[in-house]
């Protein structure tokens, strides 16, 4: 859950866009496979067979083992990607959304308002980001929606003042002056001028704020504040895998494979894409 | 000084301000703190609540809160009763600071070695320094955490699993704690330090024949360190919450896990207090990341 500051992407050749290439399929790879949960294996991720408890990789009918409980791994790992995900996302796109109304609203009107506003988000951010998360899922209940909720809430103060930044950049820019001077509505001048303009930069926050919420989820999930037990996602798969880790290391190696995977894929992926945009 | 002044009293403002929010939404959460498995009969029920003041309208119970806290006084739990919140506070926030300062200091030599490094390597090297610092910042602690007490205590039985006994328990908690950010910390380190040795002054003193080390040490390398300082206060706050996923993993008796205790608990005034103390130190770490800075490098104060 970290709340550091966004680094944008340096000038650089190379590897660059090897690795950008590389997270584009990976992550495409992943969307494919979350999005065909049960044409994997056709097993039903929280279906208990006794017979099968603990077995190995390898058993025949359930490739990759099956957990405590004798549910197959492979058919919980792939529903487990599909429920992170799809919260990444879903945690990317509020949290951005949010910020970069928070930003642009700032920046555009300048003055007291942008002051308030920019007080009201220091204090935002000097709360626990765990307190907020804790607070709001004991609200909410331990959902998926709880969860997205909770950490989009949490986490958009970054994108805010990146987005703010930005648009100040913008205000200065002479089209925007040129605008201004034939009398556009405001209305016009954040929907024709400001938000094209920010959608590079709004993009790569985007990609950005993914892994950001694919991580909150899985560390808030392995505390067990996050789903509770019968979904699976990275954050309880991981858990489940750390109980039983002397045992069965694999169960533990395979999601938390799947999470570092994904979030250098998306760390590549936005910082390709940043370079290219915003050089 | 001036300028200090007024920055101090915006920060007690903020606290403040964190104060308000955090009260309002820890009794905005269901759930409360005397609900225990067992249903208490409503009359005692009626007179723990009375005797804590929690029956009276909530913004006279804020009144009140916001005037004890503000002279000092606490409180104590309402899970364990008797036991006054600065003296939990006063045993954890020790051991939260050892953890935290290692785990600071560890990945601050890690970043400035590593970001040294990949800013004046050349390509194929530097490349895979990169990819190096990315996977850094990719591990999350918790599994990090996890990996560790397999190999270093499960398996090799060199290192203790967890709790808190001497300088042997520091090892893999602040080390768990200390890779993501010093992956950050480096990339960051390395970017301004290309900067700095592409800028004229580091040429210019190139051009006079200045030793290579010296030159680096003190035109480049003193220059760069300023993008590492300037976030010193979100980082070492970064450790501070960091902490609350690794303590719990390590069972340490820190301050994370009091934190997530209390607010399981719905312990209002230890919710409270552990707030508070993270604010503070989050207020003034900014504010001793502003000076270092400045005083590295005055431009800074111009912006």
């Amino acid at each position: 859950m970290s709340r550091l500051p966004f680094v944008l992407p340096d000038r650089r050749p190379g590897l660059q866009r090897v690795l950008g290439f590389s997270g584009v399929l990976f992550f495409s790879l992943l969307v494919v496979l979350s999005l065909l949960p049960s044409a994997w294996t056709g097993l039903d991720p929280v279906a208990q067979d006794t017979r099968f408890v603990l077995a190995p990789p390898g058993t025949s009918g359930h490739l990759l083992g099956c957990d405590f409980l004798g549910r197959d791994n492979l058919s919980r790992l792939v529903s487990g990607s599909t429920v992170s995900l799809f919260i990444g996302v879903c945690v990317g796109l509020f949290s951005t959304l949010i910020g970069a109304f928070w930003g642009l609203l700032s920046g555009y009107r300048g003055g007291m308002f942008d002051t308030v506003l920019m007080r009201l988000l220091e204090v935002w951010y000097a709360l626990p980001e765990l307190l907020i998360a804790t607070i709001l899922m004991l609200a909410l209940g331990h959902g998926i929606f709880a969860v997205v909720v909770a950490l989009s809430i949490g986490g958009w103060m970054g994108v805010a003042r990146v987005v703010r930044g930005e648009t100040l950049k913008i205000r200065e820019q002479a089209y925007l002056e040129a605008a201004r001077s034939i009398g556009a509505s405001p209305l016009r001048l954040v929907f024709r001028h400001f938000l094209p303009n920010l959608l590079p930069v709004l993009f790569v926050l985007l990609l950005f704020r993914i892994p950001g919420g694919i991580l909150g989820e899985s560390t808030l999930s392995f505390l067990g504040l996050g789903l509770s037990p019968p979904a699976s996602s990275w954050g309880t798969l991981v858990n489940e895998g750390w109980k039983a880790l002397p045992l069965t290391p694999w169960i533990l190696a395979f999601p938390a494979v799947l999470i570092v995977l994904a979030l250098l894929a998306f760390q590549w992926f936005g910082e390709s894409l940043g370079k290219r945009w915003l050089g | 000084m001036n300028r200090l002044v007024r920055r101090f009293f915006a920060s007690i403002l903020l606290v403040w301000a964190v104060f308000t929010l955090t009260f309002f939404l820890s009794r905005w959460a269901p759930g409360s703190p005397f609900q225990g498995e067992r249903k208490l009969p409503p009359e005692i029920m009626r007179s723990i609540l009375s005797y804590y003041h929690l029956d009276r309208p909530l913004s006279v119970q804020y009144w009140e809160a916001l005037k004890k806290t503000a002279t000092g006084d606490w409180g104590s739990s309402f899970k364990n009763p008797g036991i006054r919140v600065s003296d939990v506070i006063g045993q954890a926030l020790p051991v939260s600071l050892t953890l935290g300062g290692v785990a600071l200091l560890e990945s601050l030599i890690v970043a400035l070695v590593l970001g040294t490094w990949m800013a004046l390597a050349r390509e194929p090297v530097k490349g895979i320094l990169r990819a190096l610092s990315a996977l850094e910042v990719a591990l999350p602690s918790f599994l990090l955490a996890a990996l560790l007490i397999d190999l270093f205590s499960v398996r090799l039985g060199l290192l203790p699993p967890a709790l808190w006994n001497g300088w042997r328990s520091v090892l893999l908690p602040s080390f768990a704690m200390a890779i993501a950010p010093s992956g950050y910390l480096a990339r960051l380190f390395a970017t301004s330090l290309e900067e700095t040795i592409r800028s004229p002054h580091y040429q210019a003193a190139r051009g006079r024949g200045i030793r290579p080390f010296r030159l680096l040490l003190s035109h480049g390398w003193l220059l760069s360190l300023n993008a590492v300082v300037s976030i010193l206060g979100p980082v070492s706050a970064s450790f501070l919450t960091g902490s609350f996923v690794v303590e719990s993993l390590f069972a340490i008796p820190g301050i994370g896990r009091v934190f997530v205790l209390s607010v399981t608990n719905r312990d209002y005034p230890l919710i409270m207090g552990t707030t508070l103390v993270y604010t503070m130190f989050l207020v003034g770490m900014t504010l001793l990341g502003d000076l270092i800075g400045e005083w590295i490098d005055p431009r800074v104060r111009a912006l």
